[in-house]
């Protein structure tokens, strides 16, 4: 069994387990039923801000090494980035809606997640984009770094512009049960190893793709 | 360096105003755009002092847009990118060259923003004035940085406009908040104790992404298609 086989195997298994613990394991909130979307949500935002770190990082690694197996990696990660920040950004909302009345409300922690949506899709814009050869890979690279430093600044900006998240009551407040935490490091692990198939399979694509656009290069001339 | 780079930001302010347009095209579209945001002032009403602000800092950013767009425009014709490359002035002296030309433009374009600001949106500078002047440097500078970095990206490419504007708007937002907070501080003249937290805000933005700039802009600038 090869390794992507294994990571989507050890997914399946640990969701499946995931979602047993958020419906018979983990104690309701006051706020009844609609409070176990935040099993999902938090996983999501998570491996979100990780995949963006990748998309850096690996920038750097192709800016440093010119390798394109670098720009794979963070064209993948960027494209699971922005599906995971979706999946935040939408189960965040209902949550909202249900729990304060609101779709949205100006939080630190939302508005970051929705410009780093904005960025990454520009990014993944820019990568679908017609432009030749080494360039493409460099500026991507570029942009990825320039994105993921940009993020502290715009968390601190929007704090700093005022936050309505009840966060901060809630561990005023006591915080989570034992219980809610052991569902959510399950749903962590859980959404790490999806995380890592998705990634695995999708830089695989990429790479055949190229070889493929490597040999029809080749045929042509 | 720094000599090369004013030979390149005077190379480009001459070709940019010589061309018989300057930034003719991104004044007139930040013009509109104040005055299109005025329609939403109700007949007698007042605007507040933040969504003034909100709409001199939106005009200025589609405004960076078109500047830097025309700016690596002029080099795309003939490969005369590929002759700057070749000569001996370094990419660094490009890069601060590119944004030097880029903040004169722009501030020559929120030269007519502000009038326009003031008789469309009805605002004055009821706050004190250093702060109105230290934000609008801060932004400029925070603006042109990430302008003369990114405006490479779009470089020959079909709507460059459109996409550079949805690369760069949201990396913007940090300067814009403050921009806006900092300019509602400067024309109400209500909350000013709070705007030295803006203040350092816009400048950590300009000093990181003016390293990141010196560092990157080789990579975007120099690759080859």
């Amino acid at each position: 069994m090869n390794r992507t086989a294994l990571f989507a195997l050890a997914a399946g298994i640990l969701l499946l387990a995931h979602q047993v613990m958020i419906w018979f394991y983990a104690p309701y909130a006051q706020s009844g039923p609609v409070q176990k979307i935040f099993y999902m949500h938090l996983p999501c935002s998570w491996w979100a801000l990780v995949s963006f770190l990748t998309v850096a990082l690996a920038g750097l690694g192709y800016l440093i090494t010119r390798k394109d197996s670098f720009d794979r990696v963070a064209g993948a990660a960027a494209e699971i980035g922005v599906l995971f920040c979706t999946l935040s950004l939408a189960t965040g909302s209902v949550w909202a809606r249900a729990e304060w009345g609101h779709w949205w409300v100006w939080d630190p922690k939302l508005t970051t997640a929705l410009i780093m949506w904005y960025v990454y899709a520009g990014y993944l814009v820019l990568r679908a984009s017609p432009v030749g050869g080494e360039r493409k890979a460099l500026i991507c690279a570029v942009l990825g770094i320039v994105a993921f430093l940009d993020v502290p600044l715009v968390f601190f900006a929007a704090k700093l512009w005022g936050s309505a998240h009840p966060d901060g009551l809630a561990r005023q407040g006591g915080g989570m049960a034992p219980k809610m935490w052991h569902t959510v490091f399950a749903g962590l692990a859980a959404f790490g190893f999806l995380w890592l198939s998705m990634m695995s399979v999708r830089i695989r694509q990429l790479a055949l793709r190229a070889r493929l656009d490597a040999l029809l290069v080749w045929d042509d001339e | 360096m720094l000599k090369r780079a004013a030979l390149i930001a005077a190379k480009d302010l001459r070709l940019a105003v010589g061309g018989g347009q300057g930034p003719v095209q991104a004044v007139l579209l930040g013009l509109i755009l104040i005055f299109l945001f005025s329609l939403s002032k109700p007949l007698g009403g007042t605007i507040s002092a933040q969504a003034a602000g909100a709409i001199f800092w939106l005009a200025s950013a589609f405004c960076l847009v078109l500047v830097f767009n025309d700016l690596f425009s002029i080099e795309e014709a003939e490969g005369a990118r590929f002759g700057i490359l070749s000569s001996p002035a370094q990419t660094h002296s490009v890069w601060i060259g590119k944004g030097a030309a880029g903040f004169c433009l722009l501030v020559v374009s929120q030269l007519v923003f502000f009038p326009a600001v003031v008789a469309f949106l009805g605002q004055s500078v009821n706050g004190p004035s250093w702060l109105f002047f230290v934000s609008l440097f801060g932004g400029d500078i925070g603006l042109c940085v990430l302008g003369a970095l990114l405006g490479a990206l779009s470089q020959g490419q079909t709507a460059r406009e459109s996409l550079l504007s949805v690369i760069v708007f949201p990396l913007l937002l940090p300067v814009l908040l403050a921009g806006i907070t900092l300019f509602a501080a400067a024309f109400s003249g209500e909350g000013v104790d709070a705007a030295m937290d803006w203040v350092g805000l816009i400048f950590a933005f300009d000093a990181l992404f003016a390293g990141a700039g010196l560092f990157l802009f080789p990579f975007v600038y120099g690759a080859e298609d």
